[in-house]
């Protein structure tokens, strides 16, 4: 292969690679996408009830423990946010005390940094009719769906105490604590987590289509400067417009590959950096929250094989030089920005075209418009990696929609640099369609 | 080794609506200046853009140093100044020039030494100021054609081809990129440049060839050219420009066939088997106040307009020769 292309291809990574833009991209999307993850982690620990839930005074009027068993149940909870070590104050009173004891809670709510709440368990409460609780957090909605959810289950305790059941066996049942996982079943067995696969599926989905977007255009605006300047004419005096061609897509590709690799590590870092910080104030909870989220990211870190990672890698090759093929020699074709975007036009029409359909098959991955587009170059690179992440696509339906897929790119490349060849050197008015044809005879 | 620098064989290239070259050979020795001459629209750029293998012809070979333009390498060794003149405007002087000459087959190191030597010799870098560190399009348009002509040189080619290299020149830097020339012509170097400026060519050029609507006209050394177009040409001056009767002396068409009329400078061709005695007679008889009178060999300005004619510059074309 001719070293020339290295040499355009090293012009186009470095001055893109050295300009502020990219730098201030390159750090500033991870600094969102990871913005709002945390930000997105916090709310979920919002989520979770406070230890508010604790400070509280459960007046019982009842002859049971049920009380006790609430104040239990509640230090036992792991995932209140803030948690400490205090315990809710159990004041077991006759029904006839109830209006002293009320008042006397009432009076604590209202100084400061003491209680928050108390709670009256009657008689009712057992019967499964009633409970009632007054307090500052009166109207937060997971602090009261937390109390409602422990004194049913308190409830449930009792009442399973009353008809004679053992105390051990009532233990056992309110351990229980339900997980659940999914896992995708296929002809060929045990393939990993189902989300875990459309994970990883869209994730490369995206980054090809943002690859193609961003930097396809940006080999387009390339290609313009390099005509409305005139330097091509030097440059192509030198080596072949192909040359030119080929060195420009492996560089600008390059930057393209740079950037979204700094973007997932620089990503990876501040969320893993950021999230304890911000969800100090509950450690539990910042524990089940980094849980849940490492979850699909492990899973996706064992769904994917040496062999997706080639696969994959293979189509965002393929399709990124089909696109960008396409990008530059709809630059070389016209010679102002205006006439740029218009020209782009078709190009981008084709990627959405293909990302459109990105919806309807992550519902029926094996339907019929999913299978066409497999094999459709200008879709398959986009939606091949999206269908192996849903369901098992067949190695010989991969292998020949990849074929097709070469097939496409090098016909792109085929007609993108005849185009190129004589679009560089023509100014003056936009070509016509047929104008263009006769160039791609011609060239 | 072949002593021809450029050797073009019966080349011809078409397009849809037009041929812009037809036939055209051309023999350009090493060593020599050669002016390629033609009015717009004459086919220059495009013959230029096939020397360099930009653009194909559809017929007739060209091969430079006596390889085949296409082989690798051989452009290599050949310097190109375009017409229409550009730089990648955000990037650093230093780095636009380094990646030209790389893609001449210079190493990055040697480039940057090169560039530094060029930068120093046209004052673009001083003990003030390195323009080699601003951008391209931090420099004055002067500055920048200094970088563009480094850029044709950087790499140290035996065949230096300047597509009208004096448009859009002030004085002085058109008397630098003259003395450059000469500079390259020393050294042993082949030059080429397009020009519709005759005048340029013939102070400069050791053979031209003159070419209309992609046609040859007539090539070969400037003297012998000047030498096959006759001395039946005066140059005369008058002081005062054509007054009394001298207007009516020119438009005789018994003893002048044609007259390029600057006013006070007239470089006339005699009609045939005029007499210049009679000629000179007339004038004073017609009170002509003369202060040069010279048979004189035409210069290429005259032969040109001979030559080429009025129809010889077709309109509506490109504008790029």
């Amino acid at each position: 292969m001719d070293k020339k292309i290295f040499i355009v291809a090293k012009r186009e990574y470095l001055e893109r690679v050295r300009s502020r833009w990219f730098i201030a991209v390159t750090l500033l999307v991870p600094a969102v996408i990871a913005g709002f993850s945390v930000m997105m982690a916090y709310a979920a620990s919002k989520g979770n009830a406070s230890n508010a839930v604790r400070h509280i005074t459960i007046i019982n009027t009842t002859s049971s423990d049920i009380g006790q068993r609430v104040a239990d149940a509640l230090m036992a909870d792991s995932t209140l946010v803030g948690a400490d070590s205090i315990r809710p104050r159990v004041v077991n009173v006759s029904p006839a005390e109830l209006a002293q004891a009320e008042t006397k809670a009432a009076d604590e709510v209202k100084i400061p940094n003491h209680i928050a709440g108390y709670l009256v368990i009657s008689d009712s409460t057992l019967a499964g009719q009633s409970v009632r609780y007054a307090g500052r957090n009166a109207s937060s909605i997971t602090d009261m769906d937390k109390l409602q959810n422990t004194i049913r289950q308190s409830l449930m305790m009792v009442r399973l105490q009353t008809e004679g059941v053992k105390p051990e066996i009532i233990t056992e049942i309110t351990k229980t604590r339900l997980r659940f996982n999914t896992e995708r079943l296929s002809e060929r067995g045990r393939t990993g987590s189902g989300q875990a696969g459309l994970f990883a599926g869209l994730i490369v989905g995206v980054m090809l289509l943002m690859l193609i977007m961003v930097h396809g255009q940006n080999i387009l605006r390339g290609v313009l400067e390099e005509k409305s300047t005139r330097v091509a004419e030097v440059v192509i005096s030198s080596i072949k417009p192909e040359t030119l061609l080929t060195g420009k897509v492996i560089g600008v590709g390059g930057v393209g590959l740079t950037q979204q690799i700094a973007w997932l590590g620089i990503t990876a870092y501040l969320i893993s950096f950021f999230m304890p910080l911000v969800l100090k104030g509950a450690p539990a909870a910042g524990a089940a929250a980094n849980a849940a989220a490492a979850s699909p990211v492990t899973g996706v870190l064992n769904s994917i094989t040496p062999m997706v990672i080639a696969i994959a890698i293979g189509y965002f090759i393929i399709g990124f030089v089909f696109y960008a093929t396409l990008f530059a020699a709809a630059g070389s074709m016209v010679n102002s920005e205006q006439e740029a975007q218009q020209a782009a036009m078709p190009v981008i029409a084709l990627v959405m075209s293909a990302w459109l359909c990105v919806n309807p098959i992550m519902l029926a991955p094996t339907g019929k418009l999913a299978v066409i587009l497999s094999w459709l170059p200008w879709a398959s690179p986009i939606i091949m990696p999206i269908r192996m992440g849903l369901t098992t696509v067949s190695p010989v339906e991969i292998a020949g929609s990849m074929i097709v897929a070469v097939i496409g790119s090098v016909g792109a490349m085929w007609l993108g640099g005849r185009i190129y060849r004589v679009g560089m050197l023509m100014y003056g008015k936009k070509p016509s369609f047929g104008e263009v044809m006769k160039w791609i005879k011609y060239a | 080794m072949s002593d021809l620098a450029i050797d073009i064989r019966n080349v011809v290239k078409r397009y849809e609506e037009h041929i812009a070259v037809r036939d055209l050979s051309l023999q350009v020795p090493r060593g020599s200046v050669y002016g390629l001459l033609g009015p717009n629209g004459a086919g220059k750029t495009t013959t230029i853009r096939m020397i360099l293998d930009v653009i194909l012809p559809d017929s007739g070979s060209i091969t430079l140093f006596g390889q085949p333009n296409t082989n690798p390498g051989v452009l290599d060794r050949v310097g190109y100044l375009p017409e229409e003149r550009g730089l990648y405007k955000k990037m650093q002087v230093r780095r636009v020039l380094s990646f030209l000459a790389e893609l001449k087959g210079i190493p990055a190191a040697e480039a940057s030494r090169r560039i530094d030597e060029w930068l120093e010799r046209f004052s673009l870098k001083t003990s003030d100021k390195d323009w080699g560190n601003s951008k391209v399009d931090e420099l004055s348009r002067g500055m920048q054609q200094k970088v563009q002509f480094i850029a044709t040189l950087l790499h140290d080619p035996e065949l230096v081809i300047l597509d009208e290299p004096f448009s859009g020149l002030d004085p002085i830097n058109a008397q630098a990129l003259k003395d450059a020339v000469l500079d390259l012509k020393r050294r042993g170097k082949t030059v080429v440049f397009s020009t519709h400026v005759m005048d340029n060519a013939e102070k400069m050029c050791d053979s031209v060839c003159i070419i209309a609507r992609g046609e040859k006209v007539l090539d070969g050394s400037v003297s012998a050219v000047k030498r096959g177009a006759g001395s039946r040409h005066v140059a005369l001056s008058l002081v005062g420009g054509a007054q009394n009767g001298v207007s009516s002396v020119l438009e005789d068409t018994g003893l002048v066939r044609t007259v390029d009329d600057n006013t006070n400078f007239f470089e006339i061709e005699l009609a045939p088997a005029a007499d210049p005695q009679k000629l000179l007679r007339r004038l004073i008889d017609a009170g002509a106040n003369i202060e040069r009178f010279e048979l004189v060999q035409p210069s290429l300005h005259q032969i040109f307009l001979e030559r080429v004619g009025a129809q010889g510059i077709e309109t509506g074309m490109s504008g790029h020769g």
